[in-house]
């Protein structure tokens, strides 16, 4: 028996709620304010699904996972994912650890439906970078684009580049340079394969969460250096800079042509091809949710592999040198 | 009794040119896979016997017979360690 039957929680009371379903992720809420600050927040990111989804959110204390076959499937900072049904994954439930917050995805088609405590609703913002990212991640799923964790970026010359990395890799520092450089930036954290140009037989896209590039103190002085001035973002002790505002420009998807793997050293910048197996396994690692939901799993890993396919893939150092020398990266491929 | 093998259903395998990966979304791990690892792990798709996967594998490399057979013994070894491999008895 899958937990289908235990969705018995309280149908929303029947009230007039805002809704804009014009846009492509349509926010369903009974309080306006929340409303209008998540629509603000998808507005900016302005992804554009194949087709519409919802997010149906309701505030109110959210109901404890009673479900018996509720499994802990994984774990990230202030995230737990369960999944559950048959076959494995056909439910996902995302709880936020920080303030009650639960969203259920697969129950609806195109849906996720979203109870935050007034506790979560006072911490939106932070809600926002965490727990409702990755609400969105999976039902971006839905519709077949796969969250890769990645900056994208296309050079003067027309070349797509996707570089992929933990956190503090390099990839926001990078990215803002590259900007100052006349780059177009896809986005430096939060991005999304997809069949590209030639349907889903062709090229793969990878479509960026459009957000301020997010430095760290470290890529600041860089940028102080060059004269170029980001804005706080407090909440997140972080500066944010906007492609167009360092001279390059936002794009909203890139056909990656090279895909860089990163890690910052201490040492002179290094770059090694990487082969297929690596650059699977490099791809798999990063766009990591392939592992859940089986039913999902197929396209996810055919988007992988024909990404893996379509460009050449190095292992990168990015040394001191690099970001001293204002980033000459495309120079130092082979 | 004879064993046969095959891949456990919640694997996925996908290649490119000779190197592969392979998931499994029930354990949720990933390995990367040899050219002749895929040779195996495709033959899998099916029930075989061990003496199949080595004639699998002699149908695609020139080596001797039991260097065949070892690398397929170790490679089963190492599946049936990561949870890879189904096992069914038959007469």
């Amino acid at each position: 028996m899958t937990n289908r039957a235990s969705g018995t929680h309280p149908v929303p009371d029947a009230r007039i709620v805002s809704t804009t379903m014009a846009h492509r992720i349509a926010v369903q809420c009974a309080d306006s304010t929340v409303t209008t600050r998540l629509r603000e927040w998808l507005d900016a990111g302005r992804l554009e699904p194949p087709r519409p989804l919802e997010l149906a959110i309701t505030v109110a204390e959210p109901p404890p996972l009673a479900t018996a076959d509720d499994r802990l499937a994984f774990r990230q900072p202030s995230v737990a994912i369960h999944v559950s049904g048959e076959p494995r994954g056909e439910i996902v439930r995302i709880v936020w650890d920080t303030a009650p917050a639960l969203a259920v995805i697969g129950e609806r088609p195109d849906s996720a439906r979203v109870t935050l405590s007034p506790a979560a609703v006072a911490r939106l913002e932070e809600s926002k970078r965490t727990f409702l990212t990755t609400v969105l991640v999976f039902l971006l799923r839905r519709v077949g684009w796969h969250h890769v964790h990645a900056a994208t970026a296309i050079d003067p010359g027309g070349r797509g580049w996707l570089f992929a990395g933990n956190s503090g890799a390099g990839k926001s520092t990078t990215a803002a340079l590259l900007a100052t450089r006349g780059w177009q930036i896809g986005t430096d954290d939060t991005a999304f394969l997809a069949s590209g140009s030639g349907g889903s037989g062709g090229r793969v896209a990878v479509i960026g969460f459009r957000e301020a590039l997010a430095l760290r103190p470290g890529g600041v002085a860089l940028l102080d250096r060059l004269g170029r001035r980001g804005v706080a973002l407090r909440a997140r002790g972080k500066t944010g800079y906007r492609p167009e505002d360092l001279g390059g420009q936002w794009t909203p998807r890139v056909e990656p042509d090279v895909l860089c793997f990163t890690t910052i050293g201490d040492e002179l910048t290094s770059v090694s091809p990487l082969g297929p197996g690596d650059t699977l396994a490099a791809l798999v690692r990063w766009s990591a949710w392939v592992i859940l939901e089986p039913a999902l799993a197929d396209h996810h890993l055919q988007l992988i592999t024909a990404l893996a396919r379509q460009a050449k893939s190095y292992r990168v150092t990015l040394g001191r040198d690099l970001f001293e020398q204002h980033l000459a990266l495309e120079e130092l491929l082979p | 009794m004879t064993i046969r093998y095959s891949r456990h259903p919640e694997l996925r395998l996908t290649a490119l040119a000779g190197e592969g990966v392979v998931l499994h979304l029930g354990t949720r791990r990933y390995f990367t896979v040899s050219e002749s690892g895929l040779v195996i792990l495709e033959a899998l798709a099916a029930p075989c016997t061990k003496d199949e996967l080595v004639a699998a594998v002699l149908a695609r490399y020139e080596v001797d017979p039991s260097r065949a057979a070892a690398s397929v013994e170790s490679f089963l070894s190492r599946c049936r360690d990561a949870d890879l491999l189904e096992e069914h008895e038959a007469p």
